[in-house]
């Protein structure tokens, strides 16, 4: 049906909300980002214009955070593939009652908030729970770089396999179960047709499930916040420091704007994965 | 040699399931466990006695009982809202054909890829430049664009559900366009309404990462102040405050299921067993 004149109406009164709630904050932050920061001062000087917020970001103080959020967000996303794969080739093709949990399991464990999920590992990884044990056992301070930077990954990890594996449980249903059996039936030993024929035909499925996690992980905030106990910093972490301790607002929206556009980036590119797997070969 | 493998791999199988589903339930478990210690102090797990008393303290302190209330007005107003726009979009989306739509879909949709904390930080800076600086205000304006996606989401995919047919049957039995829609598509449709404002609401309840931009101290919300006193003191009121949000989430979870089915979430393919 074509527009009609209160359809048009309806539609701008849509956008208006988008315009004022998501465009025009965009808006901002971007024009933030290029502000001249004065300390002592809340938000970036008006009429003014600068690259220096973005080239702060290039000195090596501000590139390790950076990589910081990179490395162990591609950890936590590598060992939740390890990890969801199995489980969605188990939700996709098995049967019965344990099934039915695992889908139980993974809808529950979606849906638990970022922060409850943040503070069960703060307890169970703190001192009441198996910190203390699992620091003594490897010898470290319960503080230790390494320590920390484990427990948030294994917080991010909680995070992104229910995630990914649901993700999974799709890609690998519309890979021919025949496949396999017909490999095997051939004389393939099993772990063989598994690995040179589901994995592999659901490539492009995997790829987006990763790239799903990893664009998840790298702009969590709340995990690394209370897990990383101010010892590992994510990206995110910063902007929110640049905002509630210095009021460096300028700053902290060049580092938003990166992020911003790392993500639009690593979706656009699932899009590709996704859209290609639809053309003709 | 290769039956022995074959035993290997299944076995690999089942030890990376096991594995996955301790690592999934052993810190929710723990949590809800330790909510339940009886003693005064943070001690080790697992608690000797058990009691409500962490309970009895949150349920008591009026820290936690205002920022339950902001939270269960934020998350109402937000997800009200959401779902007004969201449902007005997915009609527009499914109904006209109109050049542009694609984009304006993806559009629509694209909020889902903005991280939260960026999100949070561009509404506060923009609405600070309009000069609203009211918490509520602030948190609720926050709470809609990140959930709007989800509404938009769940409408369309109950409204494409909806045979054309129907709509054309009510037309020529004398319904107008108006009369069709309210009576046809709205009632058919409803499920995905339904379920897209539950998500709206159980998302916007347990948010935190755009909420600690946008609320100011009359406002804090049940996930900030958590979040503040996780900071501040480390006793176990905090992990009964987590075992009331999941359980809000989980009657929300419950009631999703039942309207709207949780397989439909899930994603299914084309050789689904």
């Amino acid at each position: 049906m074509r527009l009609t004149r209160g359809a048009v109406l309806l539609l701008a009164t849509v956008l208006i909300v988008f315009l004022g709630l998501y465009v025009l904050p965009l808006a901002t932050l971007v024009r933030e980002s290029f502000k001249v920061y004065r300390s002592g001062r809340i938000g970036g000087l008006t009429g003014t214009f600068t690259l220096a917020n973005y080239a702060e970001l290039f000195t090596p103080a501000y590139a390790a955070y950076f990589l910081d959020t990179f490395r162990i967000g591609f950890i936590a996303t590598a060992l939740g593939l390890i990890a969801s794969y199995p489980i969605a080739h188990f939700v996709a093709r098995g049967r019965g009652r344990i099934r039915t949990l695992w889908i139980a399991l993974l809808v529950a464990m979606l849906f638990v908030g970022t922060l409850v999920r943040a503070y069960s590992f703060a307890l169970t990884f703190g001192p009441v729970g198996v910190l203390l044990p699992v620091s003594r056992f490897l010898g470290v301070s319960p503080n230790s770089l390494t320590l920390t930077e484990l427990v948030v990954i294994a917080g991010l990890l909680h995070y992104v396999i229910p995630l990914m594996a649901l993700t999974l449980v799709g890609t690998i249903h519309n890979v021919n179960p025949a496949l396999e059996q017909v490999a095997q039936s051939l004389g393939a030993p099993r772990w063989k047709a598994f690995f040179t024929i589901t994995v592999l035909l659901s490539g492009r499925g995997i790829l987006s499930a990763f790239l799903l996690g990893y664009a998840l992980t790298i702009s969590s905030f709340v995990i690394p916040m209370v897990l990383g106990k101010g010892i590992v910093l994510f990206a995110t972490n910063l902007i929110f420091n640049r905002f509630s301790e210095l009021a460096h607002y300028p700053g902290g929206a060049a580092i938003a704007v990166v992020m911003l556009l790392l993500s639009f980036l690593i979706i656009y590119g699932i899009v590709r994965v996704v859209s290609r797997r639809l053309e003709p070969a | 040699m290769t039956r022995l493998l074959d035993t290997a791999f299944v076995a690999l199988f089942g030890v990376v399931l096991v594995a996955a589903a301790v690592f999934l339930i052993v810190p929710i478990v723990m949590t809800v466990l330790m909510s339940f210690d009886g003693r005064e102090y943070l001690g080790r797990f697992p608690p000797p006695v058990l009691s409500l008393r962490w309970y009895t303290a949150f349920f008591f302190d009026s820290y936690y009982m205002v920022a339950l209330r902001n939270s269960a007005m934020v998350s109402t107003v937000a997800a009200t809202m959401a779902t007004v726009t969201g449902v007005t979009a997915a009609v527009l989306l499914d109904r006209y054909r109109f050049r542009g739509r694609e984009a304006l879909s993806a559009f629509f949709l694209s909020p889902l890829v903005v991280p939260t904390v960026v999100m949070g930080f561009s509404v506060l800076m923009f609405l600070s430049l309009l000069g609203l600086y009211d918490g509520f205000v602030r948190l609720i304006a926050g709470h809609i664009v990140i959930t709007v996606p989800y509404t938009i989401r769940t409408t369309l995919a109950s409204l494409v559900g909806i045979k054309r047919s129907l709509v054309e049957a009510a037309l020529s039995l004398g319904a107008d366009e108006r009369r069709a829609f309210r009576e046809i598509t709205l009632p058919l449709a409803k499920t995905g309404i339904v379920a897209g404002a539950v998500l709206a609401f159980a998302l916007s309840f347990e948010e935190v990462s755009v909420s600690l931009f946008l609320y100011d101290p009359p406002s804090t919300t049940l996930p900030v102040a958590i979040l503040g006193a996780m900071r501040s003191q480390f006793n176990l009121t905090l992990a009964s405050a987590s075992v009331v949000m999941m359980g809000v989430t989980a009657v929300l979870v419950l009631v999703l299921d039942r309207v709207f089915g949780l397989d439909r979430i899930i994603g299914a393919g084309i050789y689904r067993s």
